[in-house]
């Protein structure tokens, strides 16, 4: 098994994904910056809601450019291949800051950048097809150990799997929620829109993205069905980005999805580059193998499979919590739960204090739309924010401030209901990981994983 | 990559033949349900033709008379005349509830409410205006200066009774005030001028082209408004507001409606809610018949409450009948209500915030559709 893993394999596929990997994320910062969406989202806001354990991680003010300039930079450094150690490591670094800063802008497909990126340090990505490589012979070599590719498969193979069985849910398979929501909101669209007034239609789609998300990854491992596979891959994703407003999501995975193929469909690519370039052959084929010192090797090995492992746990945590997991959203992060729920919710906070003061709270003061979109349908975020009232108001001079929520959330097409008992005083309530007992039950079971 | 091999092909053939194969005979068998409600072009185009323009046509009709009475008293400032123009203000104030809902398409581009119905009138504000040559009425600082508060002021409020109110109107001053009342009358016929042409012309086609449910589409737009209509300007400014039911429970009789007619603020209030119920289920303005409509969409859609299996229109429904009942308990004077019988006024509140709460996550969210207004609560 061991030797499996360490069998030298083409260097081609790892090289390739670099630079796909690096010339996408080099694109989605421009596309973010291009839109304007760092003053937007972490420059304007006046509070932040940080992870907790990261609230050390602090929003930038204006130096916020630079943090986005220093990640745009590495990963064109990254793709080209360039500076690579101190390149890498600075995009995880930024890329990671950048998302750790504010919770209403987490989205699974930036945890999967985060991951890779992390992953992508260790790698030896550089010592083929690269601008370190062609400057310095010592580190070119043609060859990595197998593991090097596995673990990148094993990663996106997760991702899919995992939002597959997100999907084996009540409401997905059996009722088409949230798509029986929202793809009759397309139904204008040319070409395809009649489709969506079909009642099948949602389940159709239901069952073909949770059949699509389960078998993909070992669709394009097996040899034969890698072409079709693929097709569906482009389908789907093509897709979904012209249904959905996921924004380079969809042309990420397409990217990544490459990483199943064989290596002499990579080396077809960099040999049709290196033609271009007129690059020299012994460029392209140096004949040597990387090699990790035997130690460096076995811990690269432990270190790969443990974080792999945590992969594979984390999105089960959830079942350490009672109550839905839709609902109360503790352990829904960082579990690859993809587009399953559409939930709004609607919060009015209350301010009072023993001497008979009491305030109705405006929450546009406080915080951006989407800040209090993404706050009033989830729990953590609701103590957060009641807990920079209970600080702001201490201030005002109110003395011991107390906070009330009349909180009014719907999921999935459920009627609305109190998200948060209306008679707990969030500002004495902590937030850790333990279940949160003022989380009105949903009284509703969605059956399944 | 190779050239795929006969095997593939004839794997990808089959592949793409049972896929055709099963969506073929379920196409047989399932027709597309509500197509005609679930259509936004249609829906958009009933509730442009059948509603909105032929309100505005209707309000028109009575700011015009309005104007008219108004030009009249401005040329004689005497007893009948102003009867006749109170009775026309009282008219236009109360076909404008009507369409003060429509601050989407042109009415939101000339922010038409800002400049019809911002109250309380601001009495400091107006009297500075009367004094000055010309007075600047396009800037937020002029919203509660002009528009129907300032004329209920100005014909109901200059003084304790009818005699001293002509009175205000006589002598070198008084004809700086009828200069006033008309430049203020003029402006607002101007202003409804701007918007129904709009809406007479390309606005229209505008509004029922842009079937969409993003950000910048018609549906999104008009869903938006409205329901921050029933929010802002409806629950809060007529209720929660002056009842102090949304800021420490200070009660504020002087923040209603109409407060120097007094006694016409009730009937604003429950044309508000009439127009915004039959606004939401698509009741023709001349016909009296539904068509399509948010209802009619709702129920294309098929949104219900799993638990009671009532579609949600019809909670919806429910509740605005609920409002209305606590409506039809209140006296017509919404001042004296809130100095003596301000719990019904709070109730009320309640009743209305029951209804918001509905439009803006359950309505919304079964439409998918993003509430995209920054929300105003406890200003």
């Amino acid at each position: 098994m061991i030797r499996l893993l360490q069998r030298p394999v083409s260097a081609a596929p790892l090289a390739v994904f670099r630079i796909a990997f690096g010339v996408m994320l080099f694109l989605s910062m421009v596309r973010f910056w291009s839109k304007g969406w760092i003053y937007e989202l972490y420059i304007k806001p006046k509070y932040f809601f940080p992870f907790y354990g990261f609230e050390f991680v602090k929003p930038l003010g204006e130096n916020t450019y630079f943090l986005f300039a220093l990640c745009t930079i590495s990963a064109l450094l990254v793709a080209f291949g360039l500076f690579y150690k101190f390149a890498s490591t600075c995009l995880f670094l930024s890329f990671t800051y950048i998302e750790l800063i504010d919770k209403s802008t987490y989205l699974n497909h930036y945890y999967f950048v985060s991951v890779v990126c992390f992953l992508l340090i260790f790698l030896p990505a550089h010592v083929y097809f690269s601008v370190d490589s062609y400057r310095s012979k010592e580190i070119l070599a043609d060859k990595i150990p197998a593991w090097c590719i596995i673990s990148l498969q094993l990663l996106v193979g997760i991702l899919y799997f995992y939002a597959g069985l997100a999907k084996l849910n009540s409401d997905w398979l059996l009722n088409a929620l949230p798509l029986k929501i929202w793809l009759p909101a397309r139904n204008d669209m040319p070409l395809i829109g009649f489709l969506f007034d079909y009642k099948w239609i949602p389940f159709a789609f239901s069952w073909f993205g949770c059949l699509y998300d389960l078998t993909i990854p070992f669709l394009l491992t097996y040899r034969k069905t890698r072409p079709f596979a693929f097709l569906a891959v482009v389908i789907f994703h093509g897709l979904t980005a012209v249904l959905f407003p996921i924004g380079m999501f969809p042309y990420i995975m397409i990217v990544a999805a490459l990483i199943f193929f064989p290596w002499d469909f990579h080396l077809q690519i960099i040999k049709s580059v290196s033609a271009l370039f007129h690059l020299r052959g012994t460029f392209i084929s140096p004949g040597k193998t990387y090699c990790f010192s035997a130690f460096r090797h076995s811990v690269l090995l432990v270190f790969f499979s443990i974080i792999l492992l945590i992969q594979m746990i984390l999105p089960f945590r959830y079942l350490l919590y009672p109550g839905e997991l839709f609902w109360t959203e503790e352990g829904y992060r960082f579990s690859w739960r993809v587009m399953l729920m559409e939930k709004a919710g609607y919060t009015q906070f209350q301010v009072r204090d023993n001497s008979g003061k009491s305030l109705i709270i405006n929450n546009n003061l406080f915080l951006t739309t989407l800040q209090e979109k993404m706050m009033s349908t989830q729990p953590d975020m609701i103590l957060q924010y009641a807990h920079i009232l209970r600080d702001h108001y201490a201030r005002q001079g109110f003395v011991n401030p107390k906070i009330y929520v009349d909180s009014y959330v719907a999921l999935n097409g459920r009627l609305g209901k109190p998200l948060v008992s209306p008679d707990v005083n969030l500002a004495e309530q902590k937030e850790s990981f333990q279940h949160k007992l003022w989380i009105t039950p949903l009284e509703d079971e969605i059956k399944g994983l | 990559m190779k050239s795929f091999t006969f095997k593939k092909r004839l794997f990808l053939v089959l592949l793409t033949a049972s896929l055709w194969g099963c969506s073929g005979s379920e196409d047989k068998t399932t027709e597309p349900t509500d197509v005609q409600e679930t259509n936004r072009k249609a829906m958009l185009t009933n509730l442009a033709d059948n509603i909105i323009i032929p309100s505005y046509a209707n309000f028109k009709t009575r700011l015009d008379a309005m104007v008219s009475k108004s030009d009249a008293f401005v040329a004689k400032p005497e007893a009948a005349q102003l009867t006749e123009f109170r009775q026309a203000w009282s008219d236009a104030y109360t076909e404008w509830q009507k369409v003060e809902i429509f601050e989407f398409g042109p009415g939101e581009t000339y922010v038409i409410r800002n400049y019809f119905n911002i109250y309380p009138a601001n009495v400091t504000g107006i009297t500075s205006d009367i004094a000055d040559a010309s007075p600047n009425l396009e800037v937020p600082a002029s919203y509660d200066r002009q528009g129907f508060p300032a004329l209920d002021y100005l014909i109901n409020g200059v003084g304790a009774d009818d005699d001293a109110i002509l009175k205000y109107y006589s002598g070198t001053d008084g004809a700086k005030r009828l200069a006033h009342v008309k430049r203020l009358t003029e402006r607002m016929s101007s202003l409804l001028d701007r918007v129904t042409t709009d809406w007479n012309g390309s606005a229209r086609e505008t509004f029922v082209s842009k079937t969409g449910l993003d950000i910048s589409s018609s549906t999104s737009l008009m869903v938006n408004a409205i329901v921050l209509h029933y929010e802002r300007y409806i629950r809060s400014g007529k209720f929660g507001i002056p009842s102090g039911a949304m800021l420490n429970g200070v009660p504020a009789p002087e923040k209603v409606e109409a407060f120097y007619k007094k006694d016409l603020s009730l009937t604003l209030a429950k044309t508000a809610q009439q127009a915004y119920v039959d606004f939401f289920n698509g009741k023709g303005v001349k016909t009296g018949n539904e068509g399509l409509s948010l209802k009619s969409y709702l129920d294309g859609l098929g949104a219900k409450d799993s638990a009671t299996g009532k579609t949600l229109s019809e909670i919806i429904n429910a509740q605005f009948e609920a409002s209305k009942k606590k409506l039809d308990a209140l006296r017509p004077n919404l001042y004296q209500e809130v100095k003596t019988n301000n719990q019904a006024m709070k109730d009320t509140y309640t009743e209305m915030q029951k209804s918001v709460r509905m439009l803006k996550v359950d309505m919304t969210s079964a439409m998918s559709i993003t509430i995209t207004y920054t929300d105003n609560d406890g200003d």
